[in-house]
Parts: structure tokens; C-alpha cells; sequence
């Protein structure tokens, strides 16, 4: 899937606008706003407990128990390689469906799920600040006050790092 | 050729029962062998040929009705004592029933496949015409009806059945017609088979090799009954757990009288959860048997191949163990019984020579002991000659003069395992490729087990197999490492010590525990798996000694936390690989605690240690 983006079909409200309606959870990393399609997002939870694994990618914080389903846990911090902070009141686990694979990922907070039009996406300019891999990012979202870095989550592991998970 | 059947329910009736009479059937044409005057024996075995022959000719497959029609001649000659069992008669009769699997296996897969069969009904026909020297002769040419003219042509037509006077035979008028267009009467015919099937009590087993399907589960009613009891008791004590809450809510109950209450509740709770779970793992368990029987008839066929004479004795086929396991022993074991025959046992004319009996015995036992099943394969052959395996290891570059001078005669016996070992100088179509062994090795790894090897020269050998009894709980020992919880499968857990550390020694760099008599290399878990030394340097601290196959190393721990049974829960596929790390279980407080996987440690601490 080179999208991951599942357009819906405009209802009503933006009838005037062009392009179809997506959905999407934005959540903050650092500062920056981002957001992922809200259908790739099983649910989002507080901090469990973390149980750490061995000799996996300093990104990879451990594993939890989702209601009895053992999920790898994944640092967005550290797999964009932003400075790590600690968790507070706000750091959510956003628990997603990565090919197939639930997956949870750490981020800052979460803040709403939001309508945007598919032709308010634009390509993402080519030098990012933020350290944030190109492949990863499938646009981004100029709206007003805010801008919006959409991510893709199927690019989130490179080809190399999926061999290095599974021949680790 | 796509199958067209009008009545896919009865074609899979079909397979399902052709399935289950041929794998006995390879069973009881073995033990015929061996005992030639076994009249029910005899019977059984026609019948079941017989069975076969009538449903494929009701249903139309042509190649199958040919096939078994001559054996079931062949067979119907034996019977009456006009043709005695050889070896000679029985590989023919083997090849046929070989035969009849194939296009059963052809038919199952849903396509017809037009295969060569003449070339083993060839092999038939003169067993039909062959006489025993004896005066009976003319008498049983003329009542077997036309064995002098058994074209393939006339094979098809299912008349030869009248002279069987079983009582079965197929009554289906027709001449050969490809596609079945049963008369009406003869639509019940499977239906008189179906207590017979019955009969065969073995759960959830069916089909052999080719024709075996892992999909579907067959239960025995009774287990199901006692599943469906612990169940409502379940339901009951739930209802009482309700009302509890409800009690205490309201204000009925005070909270001691609640303490108490629960206390009880829980003790029941616990005692149905895990009467609960015994029932649904035995319902995943499986005589071994399923794998033994496949034996009888390799052995044979080998022993002829081989020119050797061997008595196969099995035991404890009853014994139950998991699906999986089931399903993963058969190659490990297969290998062990060519490796005792083609290396263990002598020829007869050694044996004589070496002042045993001529004939060689191969002993087959499967038994529980705690929480494993122990398999072994025993022979009392020529036993390993650890010079020949060292002398070969070496020759092989397996390993230096100076690796084998060092060597315990235990660790001689593990060569055998190393890829790549043999000691044939050149390969045949049964050994000499260094595979085999390296097979069992790696297959029993894979499923925790451990292998033993007991010899002595001249007496044969042993090979024990210790194996769980199940993969999806298992008994584990939870230990501390600098804070952090691991569990061990208890399984491969031999012992555990507490030591002072200044009892360790440092050998080439690799820190070892003299325990009795052995050197045991030592893996540090808190370097292993880099934890964070969160308590203060501590004198002493535990061992924990494991054995993963043929090898032991101790497990250096903080401290032991306690024994626990766990379900063992994948770590998905992103972290599936992770060195050292099996899987994962939740603790009754909801925490993640990661199972060691004792094969990965020994294996990484060799290499650990090579790297040195």
C-alpha cells in the first residue's frame, strides 16, 4: 500500500471543497504537530508498564500486555531521532495496525482527530528540520494556524530494518 | 482429470475412511508377516483392501478399483493357504498399497492424475498364477475363478468380488463407466462402513504421510463431557463471584465476612481454571502412536534393503503428547531408527561371528516422566566407536587432533550430531550425507528437548529423546536480574545453585563453575541482556543449570523469584527474533516477563565463547 490514507467520500459541510475527506488523529512529538489515519489507530492508552527487551533497536522500548496480546512498544521520539524526553501526564501509547502487525508508539500527546480534504495535502518540501525520515512523511497539511505533518506508517521500517528485526 | 463426483459428502466420506483403512493396513501387513497363521489377521486385511476396492468402484475412480482388485486377489490367495507370505509376495503386496495411496493422495488433492499403475499390477498378476508346490494346485487355479487371463481391460469389471464371499461385495452392475452414475440402492453403500470407522478409537488421528490432515481434531465424546462439566462449574462460580460483589455493594455483607468469602472463591476458582486446563490440553494430546506406526513398515523395508534381520519392539505407543510435538518427532525419529539400523546393528553373520543372535533388536519406548516424555531408541548393535568418530571428525576438518585429545567420551558421542558429520566414506541412497543427525539435533532444539546418548561398544546403543509434553504452557522458573524478571523454561532447567562468586574461575577468558565433576561455562543474564546493575555487588548469587540438547551451561541470576506455570505468548513478528529471547508471558500482576529460550543461550554463549 502506497497510501495509507483510506479517503472517504465528502458528506456534506465541505460539499464546496474539492477532493474526498479523510480523518485523522494528530498527535504532538516535539513540539510539531502530526497526523496518522484514524483508521490505522486501534486505540489509544495511557503508560503501562514497559517491560524491557533485550538487544532489540534502541528505539524499541519494550513490550506491554494489551489485555492479554504481548505489543512491541516503539519510541517515535527516538526512531525520528528527536531528544528524549520523559513521559508525563500527557505521553500516550498510540496503538496501530502496521501492516497487519498491532504496534504501540509513544508520542508526546494526543490531541484530536481532525477532517481534512484530500487536496489540502500537499508533498512534503524536500529539507525537513525535524530529522524525521522522508519516507515515512506522506504530506503535509497547511491549515490556517497549523501545519500538520502527515506520516505513513507502512514506510515507518525500511526493508533493511524489518531483515534486522527478523534475522536479529 | 478434475474429480466430478455428484456427492462431494460422499467422496469425503471416502477419503476419510480409505485414509484410515490403508494406515492400518501397512500395520497389520507387517505383523502378518511375522505371523503368517493369524486367520483374523488375514481377514482383517482383505477386508479392509475389499472396503477400499467396493467405495472406489462405486465412486468411479478406475485406476484405484485396478489396483486393489489384484491385491485383493493376491490376497484372497493367502487367505485360502493357496499362496504362502514371503518377504518376496509382501513387497509386492507393500507396492501395491504403496500404489493405492498415491492415487488416494491424487484423489484427495482433487485431481485425477492418469499414473502409470500397470507396471505394479504386472508384479501381481503372476502372484495369481503362482502355486505353492503342492497338490491343491489345479483346484485353486480353477475357484479363483480367471487368474490366467487378468487383462487390465477385464480388471476394471468388479465381477472377480463374487468370489470373495465376504458378504461385501460391490453389487454395482454397471461396466467401467468413468463417470459414476450410482443406481439408486447403491447410494447407501457407504453407509454399512460407517460403525467401522467407529471402531477405529484412536482421537484425532487420521491419515498417514500424504494423506494426513492436521486441520480437523477428533475428540473423544467423553472428554468433551468432562470439558462441558468443569465449564458450568465455571459458569457457577462466576455466578457466585456476581453475587458477592453484589452482597457487598448493598451493604448485605461486611468485609471480613466478603475476605472470607472470596478467600474460598478463589481456591475454587483456581481448582477449575486448572482442571479446566488439563482438559483442553489433553484434548491436544495424541497417542504417539500415530507417529510409531509409520515404523513397523520402514524397519521392514529397510531391513530387507539392508540385508539385516531386526525385531522391532515398540512401547508406550499409548502415551499421550501435544499435536505439535507430535507432529515435529516423526523426522528426528525416523532418522534415529535408519542411523541404529544402518550403523547400530550388525549383519547376522557379525552378530553370529560377535556371539549374539543373528537377528538384531530394536527397541522402541515412549514413557512420562513428570512434565516430558521420554523417547528412546535402543539397538544392540556394535554401539559407537568413539576412535572411528573422532578419527572421522577429524578427517571431516570438524575438528583439530588438539579438540579431540581433550575430549570426554560423552562428547565424543556428540560429534555424531555435528552437520556435515559421517562415517561413511561415501554417500548411499540411506546414509553418508552428514544429515541426518544434524536433523534430530536441530529438530529437538526446536521443541526444548534434550537428547541423550547412552553406548557401549559391542552392547549397542541408546538414544533418549526427553521431550515436553506441550508447547503452549509450560512450566517455567522466574528468576531476578538486577531487578528485572525472566522466566525459564522449566523444562530445561537441570538444577539450581546458590554460589559464592569467588568459587567462579576464568578459563580463556570464559568464567566457569566446577560443579561435582563437569566444568560448566557460565553466562552472565545481566550482560547478556545488558541490564542496568540496579542492587549493590552481592557475594553471592544463583546458578541456574540448563541443558538444551547435549549441552549444560549455568545461568547466572540475582535471585530466584519462583516457579510458575505460563502461557507462552508470541512477541509478534517484529521482535520474533530477538538472540536469547523465546517469547513472552503476562504474571498474574498483567506484567510482560520475557522467556529465556535456554537453546539461543547455549548456542550464543559458544559462540560467545569462539569469539574469545
Amino acid at each position: 500500500m502506497s497510501n495509507a490514507l483510506v479517503p472517504m467520500k465528502a458528506v456534506n459541510a465541505h460539499a464546496g471543497e474539492r477532493g474526498e475527506l479523510i480523518q485523522l488523529v494528530s498527535f504532538s512529538l516535539d513540539n510539531e504537530e502530526y497526523g496518522v489515519d484514524v483508521l490505522k489507530v486501534r486505540e489509544i492508552i495511557r503508560m503501562p508498564v514497559i517491560t524491557r527487551v533485550p538487544n532489540t533497536p534502541h528505539y524499541v522500548q519494550g513490550v506491554i500486555n494489551l489485555r492479554g496480546k504481548v505489543i512491541p512498544i516503539i519510541s517515535m521520539r527516538t526512531r525520528f531521532g528527536l531528544s528524549v524526553a520523559g513521559h508525563d501526564k500527557q505521553t500516550r501509547i498510540m496503538v496501530m495496525d502496521v501492516s497487519g502487525e498491532l504496534m504501540g508508539f509513544v508520542v508526546d500527546a494526543v490531541s484530536e482527530v481532525i477532517r481534512v480534504s484530500s487536496s489540502e495535502i500537499q508533498p512534503s518540501p524536500a529539507v525537513m528540520t525535524s530529522g524525521i525520515d522522508q519516507e515515512c512523511i506522506s504530506g503535509v497539511i497547511n491549515q490556517a494556524e497549523r501545519l500538520l505533518v502527515l506520516l505513513n506508517l507502512e514506510n515507518m521500517f525500511s526493508p533493511e530494518e524489518r531483515q534486522c528485526f527478523s534475522s536479529l | 482429470m478434475p474429480i466430478d463426483c455428484e456427492d462431494q459428502e460422499l467422496l469425503e466420506g471416502f477419503l476419510q475412511e480409505t485414509a484410515e483403512l490403508l494406515e492400518k493396513l501397512d500395520d497389520d501387513l507387517v505383523a502378518l508377516e511375522k505371523s503368517t497363521d493369524d486367520t483374523e489377521l488375514m481377514n482383517r486385511i482383505f477386508r479392509s483392501i475389499h472396503t477400499v476396492k467396493g467405495a472406489s468402484s462405486f465412486l468411479g475412480f478406475d485406476l484405484l478399483v485396478r489396483v486393489t482388485h489384484k491385491t485383493e486377489d493376491v490376497l484372497n490367495r493367502l487367505r485360502k493357504g493357496e499362496l504362502i507370505v514371503t518377504p518376496e509376495i509382501m513387497d509386492v503386496i507393500l507396492e501395491a498399497t504403496d500404489l493405492v495411496k498415491t492415487l488416494v493422495a491424487d484423489i484427495k488433492g482433487g485431481d485425477i492424475i492418469d499414473r502409470e499403475i500397470d507396471e505394479t499390477i504386472n508384479k501381481l498378476i503372476p502372484l495369481l498364477t503362482m502355486t505353492v508346490a503342492n497338490p491343491e494346485e489345479s483346484a485353486s487355479v480353477a475357484e479363483t475363478g480367471e487368474p490366467s487371463a487378468p487383462s487390465a481391460e477385464e480388471a476394471v469389471q468388479p465381477e472377480a468380488a463374487a468370489g470373495t464371499g465376504s458378504g461385501e461385495s460391490v453389487t454395482v452392475p454397471q461396466e467401467q463407466q468413468p463417470v459414476p452414475s450410482p443406481p439408486p440402492p447403491a447410494v447407501n453403500r457407504p453407509a454399512p462402513e460407517a460403525p467401522k470407522k467407529a471402531a477405529l478409537p484412536k482421537a484425532g488421528e487420521k491419515g498417514g504421510d500424504d494423506l494426513s490432515d492436521n486441520t480437523t481434531v477428533r475428540v473423544d465424546v467423553k472428554r468433551l463431557d468432562d470439558l462441558m462439566n468443569q465449564v458450568g462449574e465455571l459458569v457457577l462460580e462466576r455466578n457466585r463471584m456476581i453475587q458477592l460483589n453484589q452482597d457487598l455493594q448493598g451493604g448485605i455483607s461486611d468485609e471480613v465476612s466478603f475476605g472470607e468469602e472470596f478467600g474460598k472463591l478463589t481456591k475454587r476458582m483456581n481448582f477449575v481454571t486448572s482442571e479446566l486446563q488439563m482438559q483442553v490440553l489433553k484434548m491436544r494430546m495424541i497417542p504417539v502412536e500415530k507417529v510409531f506406526k509409520k515404523f513397523p513398515r520402514i524397519v521392514r523395508s529397510l531391513a530387507r534393503d539392508l540385508g539385516k534381520e531386526v525385531d522391532l519392539q515398540i512401547f508406550g505407543e499409548e502415551t499421550e503428547l501435544d499435536r505439535s510435538v507430535v507432529d515435529e518427532i516423526g523426522d528426528p525419529l525416523i532418522h534415529l531408527i535408519r542411523n541404529a539400523m544402518d550403523h547400530g546393528l550388525e549383519t547376522p553373520a557379525d552378530r553370529i561371528a560377535a556371539g549374539k543372535s543373528g537377528t538384531g533388536t530394536l527397541v522402541l519406548s515412549a514413557v512420562h516422566e513428570g512434565n516430558s516424555i521420554i523417547i528412546s531408541i535402543k539397538d544392540d548393535g556394535r554401539g559407537i566407536d568413539t576412535e572411528r568418530v573422532g578419527q572421522k571428525a577429524i578427517e571431516k576438518g570438524l575438528i583439530t587432533p588438539e579438540q579431540l585429545s581433550l575430549m570426554s567420551p560423552r562428547e565424543m558421542f556428540d560429534l555424531i550430531f555435528l552437520p556435515g558429520f559421517s562415517t561413511k566414506d561415501k554417500a548411499s541412497d540411506l546414509s553418508g550425507r552428514g544429515v541426518g543427525m544434524d536433523v534430530v539435533k536441530t529438530n529437538i532444539k526446536k521443541l526444548n528437548g534434550l537428547i541423550e546418548i547412552k553406548s557401549e561398544q559391542g552392547q549397542g546403543s541408546e538414544f533418549i529423546l526427553r521431550l515436553p509434553l506441550t508447547l503452549a504452557i509450560i512450566q517455567s522458573l522466574l528468576v531476578d536480574v538486577e531487578g528485572e524478571v525472566y522466566s525459564i523454561p522449566l523444562a530445561s532447567v537441570l538444577e539450581t545453585l546458590r554460589v559464592d562468586q569467588r568459587e567462579f574461575h576464568v578459563i580463556g577468558g570464559q568464567e566457569v563453575l566446577k560443579l561435582r565433576d563437569m566444568v560448566l561455562p557460565l553466562i552472565r543474564l545481566e550482560q547478556v541482556f545488558k541490564v542496568q546493575r540496579a542492587t549493590e555487588a552481592n557475594d553471592f548469587c544463583y546458578v541456574v543449570v540448563i541443558g538444551a540438547a547435549d549441552k549444560r551451561v549455568g545461568l547466572v541470576v540475582t535471585r530466584l523469584v519462583g516457579q510458575q506455570e505460563v502461557a507462552i505468548k508470541s512477541l509478534g513478528t517484529y521482535l520474533a527474533n530477538v538472540p536469547g529471547i523465546a517469547g513472552s508471558t503476562i504474571l498474574g500482576d498483567g506484567r510482560v516477563t520475557l522467556i529465556i529460550d535456554p537453546v539461543g543461550m547455549i548456542d550464543g554463549g559458544e559462540g560467545a565463547a569462539a569469539a574469545r
